[in-house]
Order: structure tokens, then C-alpha cells, then sequence
């Protein structure tokens, strides 16, 4: 579904991926795992076209998607939740909610699509038509990702959604994805620092350390790991 | 202001010894160039001098404080009408004039600077365009001591008799111009590289972490705005003796745009690109209006081609040459020494834009 | 009285020019925070096109029409060509690439135009309007300038409060990078952002010209008071900039009426000065305080 093949990625002289690849399988949640500075972000950024890898493929569906503009990246159904949320905070709440699908022709489905985001996000639709800047770490979170569910993507890019929110927050928000998994079958990549809640609501991780990839395989073996987790994720 | 006695104080380092040498080799040099060219080429390069006296202000502030200013021509008015208004009726030394100039412009830039050290970004261009725009207003409004639309009349400051009578007086205008310009780079070349130029560029870079390291950030800005104002007031009072005519219509918000558009094309936030940017100033458009004349064209297309080649320079410029013609030398010299070191890096290579004193 | 009445109603025509420009300016400003100081000769050259038409024997609303769109197609050429690759330079590079292309354009409509000054036509009476035996000093076109004025702002206030296109063009103003990554394509948005703007400048030009006479530096006044309107309103902020174009319509008839013309541009500074002390960010700054 998505593969990632020998990605380097430098940010002038400094080289922040090297020669990272991996592939996520559709419908499964992939953990992204690693330090402050590992090169998670970068990673996340360069598919979606936001940083230029310097070399190495990003394919989806077999598409070569590495050249492509971030705009283009997004309408063929990748979508991104950025670290630090990215909310527009001048934006009423429903106008950010309808930014996220305007790109579709589909208008009655685009009605859909925000009503089930409001049915999902309940605290959302009480305050629709709010500037966002009045609402609270947690639910900015949470339009955030509405917004990028009500494209309808099929691959979903989350940069350390957790940062921030109180953890009943969270794994309610963690369960509201999986299971969009599991009924559309969903694929996630999911970047976390906090490793242990990451690996346990993903089939599969990889783990950074500056910029290189240092164990790939599924997240249940990985969590047993004594000295991985030791090393590298901390618990 | 005890960060200018600081600065006053530093200005005794072993720089000063390297820049005073520099600046005598470059006087030395210039006055032998001016000896062999004509009396309207003297009138040129004393031009170029006082631009340069006003755009290294310019640049101290805006450059290297990040404080942008649409109004330095009206801090040239206040120095050019202080000197016309000394020299009506008595007879000054030239000296004392400067410094009297010099004094009403910093004051007049102090108030200006409390006022904007507030103001960010385009509420101080807002803020600067608007002095451009009113001053010089106030000198038609009160005609009577400001000598209105037509402005009052400088006598040029005679040569010593030593020179000899027949002395051209351009040439001696030119000598007195690079005179006092070499002495102002010299001091804010010194300046720049004592803590005081560290603290403006600290402001500039990063206002929260400057205030964090101890710095103030509001009285930095008020002594760069001072510092510069006085550089523009000096400037404007050779520019009243060199024009022999102070008016308002020379103080527009034209001449505030060319200084700006000077300095970036120069190169932002160094004394060297303040040169380059007021030989840009002073002869493109005395090359374009030479070409415009010899080509003869319709008088319409004529009179208007050096104002449409100016135009297009400062368009071009900034597509081309981003950093100014001071970046873009630099640039080309780390590649050059790059390349000549074998090239070991394969990275462009990295400049420091804003050391200030070319080194 | 009588004086105060004359100098209101004045001061209200001159201010919704100002505000218009004030308006192009602020339009812009939000798009790609490049202040235009290109945007009154954007207007004066548009408004050059509109007498060369009206020349040919155009009718005045295919001129009138015909400068609106050329003014809409310069502000998207001028975006694209010449803002568009400065972009990532040092942001005072982009104020003086604005400046060099008032220059050019200065330079430009006399070579094409001819350098005389001209004078421009208006669609109604520039007479004051007759109340039975009583003469308004408010004149028809003084009336028209009002109204096309207040239509454009309606018309655009509806494009982006009400429509999906203003909708995308506000995400991308306020923040490019999360935009594209919600698929719209920003560049666009961008290029008909300035266009937009330039519409409205190109407007301006055309109401104020009657009266200020057609030359190729008419606009620059107008620019200064616009930006000084729109300083005043608050950059980010389009009803700042009606507000502020507004005030310095009044304040300018005002100062103008009362302590004589010479001090017009001395009292905007004064003015300026003094909100700004107060609100250095503008009268409606409070909007640009985000929470993030
Ligand atoms: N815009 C940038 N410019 C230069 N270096 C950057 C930039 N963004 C990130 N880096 C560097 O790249 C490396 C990886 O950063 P990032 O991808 O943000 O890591 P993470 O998200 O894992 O914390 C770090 O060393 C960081 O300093
Ligand atoms: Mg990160």
C-alpha cells in the first residue's frame, strides 16, 4: 500500500533520514517510534510532499508519489495531522471540518462525510461555530483529525497525536481510529514518543534513531524486546 | 544613553588600528583619484560619499537592528535645514555646522525612535513613510523660517587658501564629503563589532532571547534608531552644502525609497553593501540619463527611460541577487576559495551575510 | 456648521477611496504578507488603460470594465511572475521589488500614454445634487463612487464568508502549508488573492481620477493614505482597513478644512503616530492576536 524505499532526507548539510525503508500494509496501523530528533517528523513530511527527499522512493499503490505536490499527495488520499495540530484558529470549527474534503467533487458525500466527523467527535458539533481558538488542547486534536478523516483518506499520517492530551482523551481518540481500521480499513502510520501506548494499538513499528531505521517488525515483538527497549524507547 | 559611552569607550581596540589604517589608504586613494578627474566628477563622487554616510546609518538600523525605515530622507531634511538655518546670516565653521546638524537630527531621531521601538515590521515602514510624507510639509507650511517651495540657499564651503586660489570647490566639497564618510564607517564599523553591534543584532535575530540574555531590548532600539539618525542628519548637511539649495521637493518620499532600495541592493547589514549600494544609487541613473540623451528618442520615451531602467535594476536585482551585490560577492568568493582549497566539501559554501565588517 | 457638514460629506468620498486601497493592500498583506507599494501604480496605469479605450471610442462602462479586468490580470501577473519567486528571500527584498515596479510602471505611461496631464472623465454629475432650492455639496459621482464602493466590499465580503472558493483562499492565507496538505492548491488561491486585490485597487484609481486629474504619479498620495489607513485599521484585519481608509478620509478633510491643505499629510502623521502608541498593532488588532 505504502513503501518506502532507501529514503534519505538532509536539511541542508544535515542529513536527518538515511536510507529508510519499510511498507505498510493497507488496513494496518504502523508505529513510528523514536527519539526527539530521530527524524519522525521529517519522515511523515517527506510523504506528503511537504520536504524533498534528496533521494529514494515513496510509492503508493505502486505510484511513484515523491515528486508530487503536497496538494496532490493529499487528493489521492493521504492524509496528514500535524504535529502541533495545525488547526486554522481564525477558522470557525465547521469551516475547518469543511476544509479538509474540499477538494472532492463528491458535494453530497462532502455533507457526509462532516456529519458522521460530528456523530464521531461529539464535542465538535456543540461548538461548530466557534472560531477554533476557543477550544481545548484535546479538541483541537480531535478536529484535526475529523478534518483529515472527512477526505475520506485511505492512508492516515498522525505526528505524536498524544502530545498534550490527557490520556482519557486519547484512548478515546486511539479507539474512534481503530476502528475506522478496522470498518474501512483504514492504514495509519502513527508517530509517538510515548512507545508503549503506540505499540499497543499498532500491528506493526519501526523505530528511528537519528535518521536510521533500527528494528522493524511487528509491535508485539518489538514490545517484548528487553534491550530495544531499553536503548531506544525508554521503558 | 550609557550604552553610547559604552560604545564611545570601545571604540579603543585593536580594530580601530586595522579599520583607521584602511580608511587612510582608502582616503589617500580616493583624494588621488579625485586630483584627476573633472570638477563634475568630483561632484559625483562627493555624492556618492554623502549617500554612503546616510546608507551605512540606514543599514546600522535596518540591516543589522531589523528595524525597517521608510523615512530616513526626512532625517536628511532635518539635517540639511539645521545647516541651512546655521548658515543664514552667520558664518559657521563647516566643523561645528556638522556637528550642530548632526545633533538636531539624533534628537529629532531619539523622539521618532521612542515612539517606534513599539512598532513592528510594516507598522514601522507605516509609521516611517508617513514622517517621509509629513515633514517635509511642515517646512512649506511655515515658509517664513523654512523658506517654503523655494527653499533656502547654502553657500559652498570655500577651500583653505593653501590650496591655492584656483582650487576647484567640487573637488574640495568631494575631499570633505569622503573626509567625513570614512570617519563615520570607521566608528560604526567599531561600533558593530563591540557589544553594542552584538546586542543589535542579538534584537534583530531573536527579540525574546536578547531580552532574556539581559539585553533591553526597547533601548537598543532607541540608540540605533540615534545612531542612525545622526548619519542621516550628517549626511543631509553635506547634502544642503553640496546642492547649495535645501527644499523640501529634495526630500520626498523619494530619496527615503532610493536609500532603502540602496542598501538591500548593496547587501543588507554591512558597511560594504551600503558603498556598492550608493554607487548603484548615484550612477545608474547618471548612466541611464547619459544613454537616454545620446540615443535621441522621443522626448516622452527619453525623459522617462532612466526612472523605467532604475525600475527594472531594482526588479531584476532582487530576482537575481538576493543578498545584494555584497552577498552575491561573498558568495562568489567562498566558492572561489572553495574551489581553489580542492573543493574537499561539495557544499556550497556557507557565508556569514552579516559580519559586518567584511572580514 | 454648514463647513463641518461640507467637510464630512467630503471627507466620506475621499475615505472610501482610501478604504478601497486600503482594502487591496490588506487583501494582499493576509495572501503572502508582502505589503504592495506597487498598488496605486497597479491602479494609475488601469486607469491609463481605461482613457486609451475610452480614446478609441469605447463606451465610459466597456472602459470602466475593461480597466477592472486588466487591473485583475496585472495583480495575477504581477503575483506569479515577480512576487512569486522572491518568496523565500529576505522579506524586505520583496518591498523593494514592489518599489522598482512603481518605477517601471511610472516610467511606462508616459512613454505609452503620453507624459501630459490628463483629465478623466466621469459617469455622472461631479455637480452637487439640488434638494428643491438647497445644493448638497455631494455630488452624483460622489454618490456612485460610495455605492460601487460598498458593492465591491459586499460582493467580496460574500466571496469569502459565504462560498467554498473563499473559503479555500482564506485557509491559504492564514496558514500555506496546512492547507496544502488539505489538497488545495495554495499557489492559485495566492494568484487570485493579489488579482482580487488589484481589482479593488484598480477601482480606486478609477473614482479618484475625475477629480485628482490623470498623471502618471496620481496614485502615490492615494497609496500613502491607504497604507496609512489600513496601518491604522490594523494589517490583518479587512474591516480594519474600510475603517482606517474611513478615518483617513475624515481626519484628512478635517485637517485639510480647518488648519489649511499644507498640513494634510502632517496631520496623518500625527494621527498615525497617536494610534499607534496606543495599539501598535492597529484599532482592530485584537482580531490578529491568535491563540495558538
Ligand atoms: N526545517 C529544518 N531545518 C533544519 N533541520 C531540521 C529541520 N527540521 C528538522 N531538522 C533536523 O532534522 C532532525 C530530525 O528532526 P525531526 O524530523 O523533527 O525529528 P522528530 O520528529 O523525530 O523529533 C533533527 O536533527 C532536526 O534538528
Ligand atoms: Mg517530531
Amino acid at each position: 500500500m505504502l513503501e518506502i524505499v532507501d529514503l534519505t532526507v538532509a536539511y541542508g548539510p544535515v542529513v536527518a533520514l538515511e536510507r529508510v525503508s519499510f511498507r505498510v500494509a493497507e488496513g494496518s496501523v504502523m508505529a513510528v517510534l523514536g527519539a526527539n530528533g530521530a527524524g519522525k517528523t521529517t519522515l511523515v513530511r517527506t510523504i506528503s510532499g511537504l520536504v524533498r527527499p534528496r533521494s529514494g522512493s515513496i510509492r503508493f499503490d505502486q505510484k511513484e508519489i515523491s515528486r508530487l505536490a503536497p496538494e496532490a499527495i493529499a487528493r489521492l488520499g493521504i492524509g496528514h495531522v500535524p504535529e502541533g495540530r495545525g488547526v486554522l484558529a481564525e477558522l470557525t470549527v465547521e469551516e475547518n471540518l469543511r476544509l479538509g474534503g474540499l477538494w472532492r467533487t463528491d458535494r453530497a458525500d462532502r455533507g457526509t462525510a462532516l456529519s458522521e466527523a460530528y456523530e464521531l467527535f461529539r464535542p465538535l458539533a456543540e461548538r461548530r461555530h466557534l472560531p477554533a481558538f476557543t477550544l481545548s488542547g484535546g479538541e483541537r486534536q480531535m478536529l484535526s483529525i475529523a478534518r483529515a478523516l472527512s477526505a475520506r483518506p485511505r492512508v492516515l499520517l498522525l505526528d505524536e497525536p498524544s502530545l498534550g492530551l490527557a490520556s482519557l482523551v486519547l484512548i478515546q481518540i486511539m479507539a474512534r481510529i481503530k476502528q475506522l481500521v478496522q470498518q474501512r480499513q483504514l492504514t495509519v502510520v502513527l508517530i509517538e514518543q510515548n512507545a508503549r501506548s503506540a505499540l499497543s494499538v499498532a500491528d506493526d513499528a519501526v523505530v528511528l534513531s537519528l535518521g536510521r531505521v533500527v528494528a522493524h517488525d511487528q509491535a508485539r515483538r518489538l514490545a517484548s524486546e528487553e534491550g530495544l527497549r531499553h536503548a531506544y524507547l525508554g521503558f | 544613553m550609557p550604552a553610547v559611552v559604552k560604545g564611545w569607550r570601545l571604540l579603543l581596540t585593536p580594530t580601530l588600528s586595522r579599520h583607521l589604517g584602511l580608511a587612510l589608504v582608502a582616503f589617500i586613494l580616493l583624494l588621488l583619484l579625485s586630483s584627476q578627474i573633472g570638477a563634475y566628477d568630483d561632484y559625483t563622487l562627493a555624492a556618492v560619499a554623502i549617500f554612503v554616510i546616510a546608507t551605512a546609518g540606514l543599514n546600522l538600523l535596518t540591516g543589522v537592528n531589523g528595524q525597517l525605515s521608510l523615512g530616513h530622507g526626512a532625517l536628511m531634511a532635518v539635517g540639511a535645514y539645521s545647516t541651512s538655518l546655521l548658515l543664514r546670516g552667520h558664518d559657521l565653521p563647516l566643523i561645528l555646522v556638522l556637528l550642530l546638524s548632526l545633533a538636531g537630527a539624533s534628537l529629532v531621531g531619539a523622539v521618532f525612535g521612542v515612539a517606534a521601538a513599539r512598532l513592528r515590521g510594516p507598522y514601522l515602514a507605516g509609521a516611517t513613510l508617513a514622517l517621509a510624507v509629513g515633514l517635509p510639509q511642515i517646512a512649506t507650511r511655515y515658509s517664513h523660517v523654512f523658506g517654503g517651495e523655494e527653499g533656502l540657499t547654502v553657500p559652498p564651503p570655500a577651500a583653505p587658501s593653501w590650496l591655492g586660489a584656483d582650487f576647484p570647490p567640487e573637488r574640495w566639497m568631494a575631499w570633505i564629503a569622503i573626509a567625513v564618510a570614512l570617519v563615520t564607517l570607521v566608528l560604526l564599523g567599531n561600533l558593530l563589532q563591540s557589544s553594542v553591534g552584538r546586542s543589535f543584532k542579538a534584537v534583530r535575530d531573536h527579540e525574546a532571547a536578547a531580552a532574556l540574555a539581559g539585553i533591553n531590548v526597547a533601548r537598543t532600539q532607541v540608540v540605533a534608531f540615534v545612531v542612525s539618525s545622526a548619519c542621516a542628519g550628517l549626511a543631509g548637511s553635506l547634502f544642503a552644502y553640496w546642492s547649495g539649495l535645501t527644499a523640501p521637493a529634495g526630500f520626498g518620499v523619494a530619496l527615503s525609497l532610493q536609500l532603502i532600495s540602496a542598501i538591500v541592493i548593496g547587501g543588507l547589514g554591512s558597511l560594504s553593501g551600503a558603498v556598492w549600494g550608493s554607487i548603484v544609487l548615484v550612477f545608474v541613473p547618471n548612466f541611464t540619463s547619459g544613454m537616454a540623451s545620446s540615443l535621441n528618442l522621443p522626448s516622452s520615451v527619453g525623459n522617462n527611460l532612466p526612472l523605467l531602467i532604475y525600475g527594472a535594476v531594482l526588479v531584476v536585482a532582487m530576482l537575481v541577487v538576493p543578498y545584494g551585490i555584497d552577498g552575491g560577492l561573498r558568495r562568489l568568493l567562498a566558492l572561489a576559495r572553495a574551489r581553489w582549497a580542492g573543493a574537499a566539501t561539495n557544499h556550497k559554501g556557507v557565508v556569514d551575510w552579516d559580519d559586518p565588517a567584511g572580514s | 456648521m454648514q463647513r463641518f457638514v461640507v467637510l464630512t460629506l467630503n471627507g466620506l468620498t475621499e475615505g472610501s477611496i482610501y478604504a478601497a486601497m486600503a482594502l487591496a493592500l490588506v487583501m494582499i498583506w493576509r495572501a503572502t504578507r508582502v505589503v504592495n507599494f506597487a498598488q496605486g501604480a497597479m491602479a494609475m496605469f488601469t486607469t491609463y488603460l481605461a482613457l486609451f479605450s475610452l480614446e478609441r471610442g469605447a463606451p465610459y462602462w466597456l472602459a470602466f470594465v475593461i480597466a477592472l479586468l486588466c487591473g485583475f490580470v496585472l495583480g495575477a501577473v504581477v503575483e506569479r511572475v515577480l512576487v512569486r519567486p522572491v518568496e523565500s528571500a529576505p522579506p524586505l527584498n520583496v518591498v523593494i521589488l514592489t518599489l522598482g515596479l512603481l518605477l517601471v510602471l511610472e516610467a511606462l505611461a508616459p512613454m505609452l500614454f503620453g507624459g501630459q496631464i490628463r483629465s478623466f472623465p466621469s459617469a455622472f454629475s461631479i455637480v452637487g445634487i439640488r434638494l428643491g432650492s438647497l445644493q448638497v455639496p455631494f455630488s452624483s459621482f460622489d454618490l456612485f463612487t460610495l455605492v460601487s464602493v460598498l458593492v465591491l466590499m459586499a460582493l467580496l465580503l460574500l466571496l469569502f464568508q459565504r462560498t467554498d472558493l473563499g473559503l479555500r483562499m482564506r485557509a491559504a492565507a492564514f496558514n500555506a502549508e496546512v492547507s496544502r496538505l488539505l489538497g488545495i492548491r495554495v499557489g492559485r488561491m495566492l494568484t487570485l488573492g493579489w488579482a482580487l486585490a488589484s481589482l479593488v485597487g484598480a477601482l480606486a484609481g478609477l473614482l479618484i481620477a475625475p477629480s485628482l486629474l490623470l498623471y502618471p504619479t496620481y496614485m502615490d498620495q492615494v497609496l500613502v493614505f491607504g497604507f496609512t489607513g489600513a496601518i491604522l485599521g490594523g494589517l490583518d484585519s479587512p474591516p480594519g482597513a474600510v475603517i482606517g481608509g474611513l478615518s483617513m478620509g475624515f481626519a484628512l478633510s478635517y485637517v485639510g478644512g480647518y488648519f489649511g491643505s499644507d498640513l494634510e499629510t502632517v496631520g496623518a502623521l500625527v494621527i498615525l503616530i497617536a494610534v499607534l502608541m496606543v495599539r501598535p498593532r492597529g484599532l482592530l488588532a485584537w482580531r490578529a492576536q491568535r491563540v495558538v
